[in-house]
């Protein structure tokens, strides 16, 4: 092997040791860069040559042929899943929780206003001919229609929320499958140069995982790119390609979500924050409000039947104690209100006696008798306050839990990918090293070199 | 494995060591381990469930207290009446004495009369703005004195009254007999006339709820005029129409001793527990007029000791004692229940207790619990953190030169 080709050899060894100093630097400055997988320098041995025409052969230096981002695309899916399981848990916690103050006993939540609204009744017993007592029946009554329509309007309000969530959510998720697509021409280019796809590679995981964060998908990879489709099939990325979702309001008043087609995809959608909005909204208020609202009818209507069938204090047949203050005649949650004005309206009496008290007897007996839905008044309150504790307590532990196991799997995905300062710090003493002892290596052969020259003029002196 | 970072864990541990410590501090400030529906959705749903069986007995007692000093009231005014009717009894036995002159048994009449005045003070007892005898008929003195004859303040001479004269819609004339101690209540309708009224007196007549010979007509200053010719007991009668005017008693038609219930029969009931409801008030007319007739007996006393039939005076003392026992044997299940109501006080305030003391188990914390909670959160936090505080700064770069 000749001088030259030595040299040669360690002008390799000086490029590669710099360019993986150049990989360490690019690791320690990237250190705390969301999404950034760190890279290594791929060193590869130079095939070897043959030397002084005797067949012997030595190597031929080193060369760096590639920096490849050290990835763990099982992880990442994993990461992708549970951080859409846990954004979706967050969004229906978020939701739950603005709705739990509403049911929590208070002065003036459903279940305090049913037990004072009986009691002005029983305290009319007493003495039914009080004209005090029976205005307090009435305040006590529309105090009770009060808490139904306030815990209506609050479970009403809260799908409005949504209602906004989902639209911004759509947008969201437009303008991520948008510049998803756009990186993939570039990868693209690059792992056609045989190239890794590098930091353009992590921008796209990035972006996916804040795709992720609103809505579940589903991925696949292809010569063409990444192929991103909701977990129910819609298309949002193939290739270059972004395919946008669209919203509209439905017959319901509610936000609805349709596919590029115009198909309505909306209870097709889970995970993210879009799915446990979509969820909170379609699910679990509505159901809520369903509830609410055959709570309220009924108890309307058990009032009604027991106002009606006694006389009030003229000596008249008794008329409805609640009506609808909305356009259908339907009483719900948040219609309920006091129909009487005149207090004297109160059916105290079962036989028409002005100061008779018979009739209140069935009006209290509303309290302990159950209702068409199975249950009395106060057990069908005391079932919604269970189950908006138990959703808001479920979607609680699921959001603990995802959170856990998302830390897991970042502290696994980091083991793989995560840049280690003390790890990097050793990598940049072994690459300087490397470049001192290549630049040794180039300081002999030119002291050889030298020598080789001066041959010739020390022989003639 | 690789370990590149410890910070996002130890974040994510001072950020759950801290949660438990605000946690632990809130059950310690308000002394509840249930402070959101969340914390615990079963307690919460029976706290509801418990909390209106506590206002449920709140009321109760409410109620016991409201309507127990009342009966208390009744019960009192009862004594009073047993005790004239005693005071009656000895009046006509001494005069039933066939030796005593007729002043002295006059003056014996008119100390019965005293007796039967503070009887029917008695059963006119208002409490608290309630007459206490009138049934559910509460606002007005449930006993008043009768007349013969009541007129109409409208009409007269130049403007009469007449058959066809419209009655208000709605307004109430009554018509209270003192001999069968019934009213005839007429509710005018839409259309109805003083015809209309006149067919109801006489269809109350033939129905027995008044007297016969009673009957509404239109008198000679026309007025409308509603008399009855039972001399010995009369009538009383209201209106609220405007049509007709206040009716007034004719005074001089007026009858000695006796009294006409404008009361109804309505017993009101009272819930007081769950499954207890306690009748409240004894209607007159269950206790005055019908049974042993504590009015009329005492009526027939005075009318027998004025005429002197000594004969009459021994009967009639005879009927006064069975007033009295029959006045005495309707006050069993009154004072039954008066008592009733006591013991259910003590037991409403043992229920409150249970209830309190359920609630307190259902969402409450202990206190010594609780701090032990709040210190064990410290020491963890401590911990975290110091844990923390070690690992942070450690680097490979603080050993190279």
């Amino acid at each position: 092997m000749s001088l030259n080709a030595s040299l040669s050899i360690a002008v390799e060894s000086l490029n590669a040791a710099s360019g993986a100093l150049q990989a360490t630097n690019n690791n320690i400055a990237n250190a705390n860069t969301p999404g950034y997988t760190r890279e290594v320098p791929v060193l590869v041995s130079e095939a070897p040559i043959s030397i002084f025409g005797h067949g012997a052969t030595v190597g031929d230096g080193v060369d760096l042929t590639k920096f490849q981002s050290v990835r763990d695309e099982l992880l990442q899916t994993q990461i992708q899943q549970e951080t859409s399981s846990q954004s979706g848990a967050n969004a229906q916690l978020n939701a739950l929780q603005q709705i739990e103050p509403t049911f929590t006993t208070s002065s003036q939540d459903i279940g305090t206003e049913m037990s004072a609204f009986f009691s002005s009744i029983s305290t009319l017993s007493t003495n039914p001919s009080d004209a005090g007592s029976r205005e307090a029946v009435l305040s006590a009554g529309q105090n009770l229609a009060d808490a139904f329509n306030t815990a209506s309007s609050a479970l009403t309000s809260q799908q409005a929320s949504l209602n906004t969530l989902v639209t911004r959510d759509v947008s969201q998720i437009n303008q991520l499958t948008k510049q998803i697509a756009a990186l993939t021409p570039q990868i693209n280019a690059l792992e056609a140069a045989g190239q890794d796809g590098g930091t353009l590679e992590d921008q796209q995981n990035q972006l996916i995982l804040s795709l992720s964060k609103l809505t579940n998908v589903s991925i696949t990879q292809s010569n063409d790119g990444v192929t991103i489709s909701t977990g129910s099939g819609t298309a949002l990325v193939v290739g270059n390609q972004s395919f946008n979702l669209q919203t509209t309001t439905g017959n319901d008043g509610m936000t609805h979500v349709l596919d590029q087609n115009g198909m309505d995809i909306t209870s097709s959608i889970t995970g993210g924050d879009l799915g446990g909005s979509i969820q909170t909204r379609d699910t679990a208020i509505s159901g809520l409000l369903t509830q609410l609202n055959t709570l309220a009818n009924q108890f309307a209507s058990a009032m009604n039947a027991a106002q009606v069938s006694g006389y009030d204090q003229n000596g008249d047949a008794g008329t409805d104690f609640f009506k609808s203050s909305g356009a259908s005649a339907t009483i719900s949650a948040g219609t309920i209100e006091v129909a009487i004005a005149d207090p004297s309206q109160i059916a105290a009496s079962s036989d028409g006696s002005s100061g008779g008290n018979g009739n209140l007897a069935n009006f209290t007996a509303v309290q302990s008798k159950a209702l068409p839905a199975g249950l009395t008044p106060g057990d069908a309150y005391a079932n919604l306050v269970y189950q908006v504790g138990s959703l808001t307590s479920n979607a609680n532990a699921e959001s603990t839990a995802t959170t856990t196991s998302l830390n897991q799997l970042n502290d696994q995905l980091s083991a793989v990918s995560g840049v280690s300062i003390d790890e990097e710090s050793a990598n940049l003493i072994q690459y300087q090293q490397a470049y001192e002892a290549a630049a040794r290596v180039v300081s002999t052969i030119q002291d050889l070199l030298t020598v080789t020259m001066s041959m010739g003029t020390a022989a003639a002196e | 494995m690789r370990v590149t970072s410890l910070l996002p864990d130890i974040q994510y541990q001072m950020q759950q060591s801290q949660q438990a410590m605000a946690t632990a501090e809130q059950q310690v400030s308000t002394g509840l381990r249930v402070n959101q529906l969340s914390d615990d959705p079963a307690a919460s749903a029976n706290m509801v469930v418990s909390l209106a069986e506590s206002a449920n007995i709140d009321q109760y007692t409410s109620n016991v207290n409201s309507v127990l000093p009342r009966m208390q009231a009744t019960g009192s005014a009862l004594s009073s009446i047993v005790s004239s009717l005693n005071s009656a009894i000895t009046l006509g036995t001494s005069g039933a004495n066939s030796d005593l002159q007729t002043d002295q048994k006059q003056a014996i009449a008119a100390e019965v009369q005293s007796d039967l005045s503070s009887v029917i003070a008695q059963a006119n007892t208002e409490f608290n703005g309630v007459y206490v005898f009138g049934g559910s008929e509460t606002t007005t003195p449930p006993f008043v004195a009768a007349s013969t004859t009541y007129n109409s303040s409208q009409g007269s001479v130049g403007n009469p009254l007449t058959t066809s004269t419209a009655l208000t819609a709605g307004s109430i004339t009554a018509i209270s007999d003192a001999t069968t101690g019934q009213t005839m209540t007429f509710k005018a309708q839409a259309g109805d006339t003083i015809a209309t009224l006149q067919q109801a007196v006489t269809n109350a007549v033939n129905a027995g709820t008044l007297s016969a010979g009673t009957t509404a007509a239109i008198d000679a200053q026309g007025q409308l005029s509603i008399e009855t010719n039972n001399t010995a007991d009369g009538i009383v009668v209201s209106s609220d129409d405007a049509a007709l005017g206040t009716m007034s008693a004719d005074p001089t038609t007026a009858v000695a001793n006796a009294y006409a219930y404008v009361g109804n029969g309505t017993v009101n009931s009272v819930q007081v527990g769950d499954s207890l409801s306690v009748a409240t008030n004894m209607p007159g007319s269950q206790l005055f007029t019908s049974g042993a007739n504590v009015l009329g007996s005492l009526t027939s006393l005075i009318n027998a000791l004025q005429s002197g039939d000594t004969n009459q005076v021994g009967a009639a003392t005879t009927a006064v004692s069975s007033a009295l026992s029959y006045v005495s044997d309707q006050r069993v299940p009154f004072d039954g229940a008066i008592n009733q109501l006591n013991s259910q006080e003590s037991y409403l305030s043992d229920e409150k207790v249970n209830l309190t003391s359920q609630q307190n188990s259902l969402v409450g914390i202990n206190l010594a619990d609780a701090a032990s909670n709040l210190s064990q959160a410290q020491l963890d936090n401590n911990a975290v953190l110091a844990a923390a505080a070690k690992v942070m700064p450690q680097t490979l770069l603080d050993y190279l030169k």
